[in-house]
């Protein structure tokens, strides 16, 4: 899945998942730096929503003629 | 047409005895003037309707003509039949005074298409005809009317169950995509941009604005009209937002407006006001997802739904790394467990074999020094019996030696005796041999050169040569002739 396909949504949802994972201790040392690193791109995502705007204008005008 | 107009009010009206005897003197073709006519009903009316009076009626159009004056068209409706229609004045030092006192209690204009209660006088003009003179409109009644449309508004909504209907939606996590209902000139929209757009926090909003009229009796279409735009590309959008401001409090009851709060229940999309009024609740803002009262707090709602989003977001990082610390320091602390009992162990196993090979390496020694002892015995016994043996052997020896001693001394002394005898008689010889001894005898020695005359060394005529005898040296000179080879005696 790339990044602009994940919306805040579900990149949110995913990184709370991980969290509630490693708080229930469900991730072992093997796995952690695989999930840290999905974590840090999903906090990145995230963070970009905050800040960015992607809406294309003309698109939307386009849609209400 | 005078004469229908006579006879309509004869239905309702008596005639006085003087228009009557008119009528009686018909048949003789009394002829009257307009004028006198006109003067007749005006003067009936006018003694009939001396009096002013309260009367509700809706007013359908105000007809407000640049002098300032109105006319407006009033009416009563039954099940939506026009049942009773009849034209009024207001002039406009009253409407003045009406809209002044309305703006103040109803918190609204004299409005078109309202139930309102006015103070009449009715009056017939000769030229203009019947007309209910306003002297005054009740601001409480047009204010109890506002009550009472906003009431079956709810209650309609209510009864569609569309109450709710909005605020049941789910809010987006973040709501950045905003559809702003407002107008361009709005203080309520410039309030609101510059709240999302100036926000310390670098969140970036998109907004874009659907322009309508915010208040008055055109807002309800006005706003529903950019709903249904919206309508049309709610994928673009998050929410909508209708902000308004600046405007006063005035105009507001659009919101109350059945339509209007129908289409805001139904939309797709939350449908968030600040329309920026402080008194009562409209119904609009009562059944919008969240009512931010201003266009300013809406806005900050905004900025604080991206910072709930934001918050978890950080917390969530911060507790990854921790926990990510936690797991590896708990790791490392087992690891490090693991590695000192390991090292106990092995610790311990070493140390035993160490005493074990310390224990071999004694057990070795004291039977190494065993044996050694034993051995250094029988060597010290073999070194005594090589001693003795040595010994005996001297002892042997010696005695040998001093037996050959015993015998070795008489003999070696006549040895000695028999060699001193010889050497005594050699010792004589070798003097009677000696060339004293013998040149003594007569014998003598002719040397020539130097040396002794020989056959090497022989002489001629005139050679010197010297004889030495005993006592003498003799020099001569050869004179004749060669010398002759003497053979020898031996």
């Amino acid at each position: 899945m790339s990044k602009e396909e994940l919306s805040y949504d579900k990149a949110f949802e995913e990184l709370q998942q991980i969290v509630r994972d490693m708080e229930e201790g469900e991730i072992g040392v093997d796995e952690l730096s695989v999930k840290v690193k999905r974590a840090s791109e999903l906090i990145k995502i995230c963070k970009t929503k905050l800040s960015s705007t992607e809406e294309d204008v003309s698109k939307i005008l386009k849609g209400l003629e | 047409m005078a004469k229908v107009v006579i006879f309509t009010f004869s239905v309702n009206h008596p005639p006085d005895s003087s228009f009557c005897l008119s009528l009686n003197f018909m048949s003789d073709k009394q002829i009257f003037t307009l004028q006198k006519v006109v003067a007749s009903i005006k003067k009936t009316i006018d003694d009939r309707y001396s009096q002013t009076y309260w009367v509700k009626a809706e007013m359908h159009k105000l007809n407000r003509f640049p002098s300032g004056h109105c006319f407006p068209e009033l009416a009563e409706k039954k099940d939506g039949k026009t049942v009773a229609q009849i034209s009024g004045t207001i002039w406009k030092t009253v409407m003045d005074r009406v809209n002044t006192s309305f703006l103040k209690i109803a918190k609204e204009p004299v409005k078109e298409g309202s139930t309102m209660l006015f103070l009449v006088k009715i009056t017939f003009s000769e030229i203009y005809g019947l007309s209910l003179h306003i002297l005054d409109i009740d601001p409480n009644y047009s204010l109890g009317e506002l009550q009472r449309e906003k009431e079956e508004t709810l209650k309609r909504l209510a009864k569609e169950n569309l109450l709710n209907r909005n605020q049941q939606l789910k809010f987006p996590l973040l709501p950045k995509r905003i559809a702003v209902i407002s107008a361009y000139t709005s203080k309520g929209l410039s309030d609101f941009m510059q709240v999302l757009q100036a926000n310390e926090y670098g969140y970036s909003f998109y907004t874009h604005l659907f322009p309508a009229a915010l208040q008055g009796d055109i807002a309800s279409a006005s706003i529903r009209k950019q709903l249904n735009r919206i309508l049309t590309v709610k994928q673009y959008f998050d929410a909508v937002v209708i902000v308004r401001g600046g405007g006063g409090e005035v105009g507001l009851t659009c919101y109350n407006d059945y339509e209007l709060c129908a289409a805001i229940a139904n939309f797709p999309l939350p449908v968030l006001t600040g329309i920026g009024h402080s008194t009562n609740l409209t119904v609009a803002e009562m059944i919008a997802y969240t009512n931010g009262i201003t266009p300013t707090e809406l806005a900050e709602m905004f900025i604080r739904s991206f910072h709930e989003f934001a918050v978890p977001v950080e917390d969530a990082q911060k507790t990854i790394v921790r926990l990510s610390k936690r797991l590896l320091e708990e790791t490392d602390e087992k690891l490090g467990h693991a590695q000192k009992l390991f090292l106990t162990i092995v610790k311990g196993a070493f140390s035993g074999h160490q005493k074990l090979l310390k224990e071999t390496e004694v057990d070795l020694l004291k039977a190494y020094q065993d044996s050694k002892s034993e051995r250094s015995t029988e060597i010290k016994l073999a070194i005594g019996r090589l001693v003795r043996e040595a010994h005996f052997l001297l002892q042997n020896n010696k005695q040998s030696l001093n037996h050959l001693r015993e015998k070795l001394k008489p003999n070696t002394e006549r040895t000695l005796m028999r060699f001193e005898e010889k050497i005594a008689l050699l010792a004589h010889n070798v003097e009677l041999l000696s060339p004293q001894m013998v040149l003594k005898r007569g014998y003598s020695i002719t040397r020539a050169n130097g040396k002794v005359i020989s056959k090497d060394n022989t002489v001629k005529k005139g050679d010197k040569i010297i004889t030495f005898t005993h006592e003498l040296e003799i020099e001569s000179t050869v004179d004749c002739g060669e010398s002759v080879r003497v053979e020898s005696e031996e």
